[in-house]
């Protein structure tokens, strides 16, 4: 009771005072829903949770993350939660079904940080049970697994009900971001590098370099832009489809065709979460 | 003569497209601003609602602290009361150091801490401080991206002559009394 009148009067403290200092550093990319950068978790443990948190999207399509640090560098918990669910975008876009449960091993702190969307069902007094009736006893004696698989199913049925999947229906609004752009312009690239190459002409990839600038001219609304992309586009266009025929006519005959004019390969697993953003809801505890 | 007509006219589209799209990304910095506002002001209201339950719930265990009480009731009137922006971050403001005197207050009276409702209040208030301040944050963000919209070559030539000027940011220093300037014209 006495540290929560603390930790508010601290946080008031920030707000009054200052623009908040951060120290906030991305620890690395999400490599699925469970991502221990301290190791307090065996393999098999890691995998139990990570199969109960990827079924739970598959359902739900809600996104539930745990993420073990080693240490805050300094930073509170609350400002590196909400940077972390930023970052790596916990929670689909426009939804923000996303729900991260960070433990800093070292400071020994723990937060339930809770997307903008999720904030209805999961309210920060059940955050506040979950972390201080279920983590804090477990972790008090060392049983990190057995604490967040409980909180894990805590926060699971709290969640339930809020959202279900809509079909495949990730790519309904098409308000991408730039880095989904790029992901796109990579594969068409690839998927145009294994056609032009293929195919025996050489002005093809004049010619779709000059419906691109056309395209990019209209959807960025102006000529300015229109017309550098045409004129740069048709002689980069025509070039690529140059180089790229030339390589598979090289690959062909050396019977070592390059890695881009093969097929799919399909990766399975984890694909990233989906853009999702919180605003500092949830809670915070230590053990 | 035909030829420098055409010269021209494709200069003219050219300054005429630069105008066009800085005049459009200033308006949506500034459009970004505002609704960022919003979201703080959204969080200001929950805090604003949750005064009442708090205050109620510790009355009766400090009742003789009428002082801070009758500042946070003031504090509440003048936020309700507060039309511009302006005026709502200075409340706010004055919400705050009422709120965080009462906190400490409340420090010296341990049997606040045995009611189960005191508890979920204050951590509903955490949650809500912490909500202000990741709000008050991406507020200046906006504000950031904006103002240096406006300062940087060549942009700022067509914000000066379309009126746009620099945002200010959320920042009370040292002194709590400075309140924090928002101006959301334009």
């Amino acid at each position: 009771m006495i540290s929560r009148l603390t930790k508010i009067f601290a946080i008031l403290t920030i707000i009054l005072f200052s623009s908040s200092v951060s120290a906030y550093h991305n620890p690395d990319q999400a490599s699925g829903f469970v991502n221990d950068f301290a190791g307090l978790l065996s393999v098999e443990q890691k995998t139990v949770l990570e199969n109960k948190l990827s079924s739970f999207e598959k359902e739900t399509s809600n996104e539930i993350s745990i993420a073990i640090i080693k240490s805050l560098d300094g930073d509170t918990i609350e400002n590196f939660a909400t940077e972390l669910f930023l970052d790596w975008g916990i929670g689909k876009d426009k939804k923000d079904n996303g729900v991260l449960l960070l433990v800093a091993k070292d400071d020994r702190e723990m937060r339930i940080e809770v997307g903008y969307g999720m904030e209805g069902a999961l309210t920060d007094a059940q955050s506040y049970q979950i972390i201080n009736r279920t983590l804090k006893p477990a972790f008090q004696k060392n049983n990190y697994f057995e604490g967040l698989n409980e909180a894990i199913d805590q926060i699971i049925s709290a969640t339930k009900g809020e959202y279900t999947v809509v079909g495949n229906t990730d790519l309904k609004s098409l308000n991408l971001s730039y880095d989904s752009l790029a992901w796109i312009a990579l594969l068409a690239l690839v998927w145009l590098s294994s056609i032009l190459g293929r195919s025996k002409s050489w002005w093809l990839g004049g010619f779709i370099g000059a419906i691109l600038g056309v395209g990019l001219s209209l959807i960025k609304g102006f000529l300015y832009f229109g017309l550098v992309s045409i004129a740069v586009l048709i002689p980069f266009g025509l070039l690529f489809d140059y180089i790229v025929s030339k390589q598979y006519k090289k690959g062909k005959s050396s019977g070592h065709l390059p890695w881009w004019i093969g097929g799919g390969n399909g990766r399975g697993g984890f694909g990233g979460f989906g853009g999702g953003m919180s605003g500092g809801g949830g809670s915070s505890g230590k053990w | 003569m035909n030829k420098s007509l055409i010269i021209i006219g494709v200069l003219v589209l050219l300054v005429g497209g630069f105008i066009w799209s800085t005049y459009n990304s200033l308006i949506s910095a500034n459009e970004s601003i505002n609704s960022q506002w919003a979201q703080v002001e959204t969080q200001y209201q929950r805090r604003f609602d949750l005064i009442p339950n708090l205050v109620e719930s510790v009355k009766g265990i400090m009742s003789q602290e009428e002082k801070i009480f009758s500042d946070l009731a003031e504090a509440r009137a003048n936020y309700s009361g507060a039309n511009s922006s302006n005026q709502k971050a200075e409340a706010a403001t004055q919400i705050e150091s009422s709120l965080s005197r009462l906190l400490v207050i409340m420090e010296n009276y341990p049997e606040l801490k045995s009611g189960e409702n005191v508890q979920t209040l204050m951590v509903q208030l955490e949650g809500t401080e912490n909500r202000i301040s990741t709000e008050r944050k991406r507020y200046n963000d906006a504000v950031q991206i904006f103002n240096t919209k406006i300062k940087r070559f060549p942009s700022n030539i067509i914000a000066k002559q379309l009126g746009f000027s620099d945002k200010a940011y959320f920042e009370a220093e040292s002194g709590a009394e400075t309140s924090p300037k928002v101006d959301l014209k334009n």
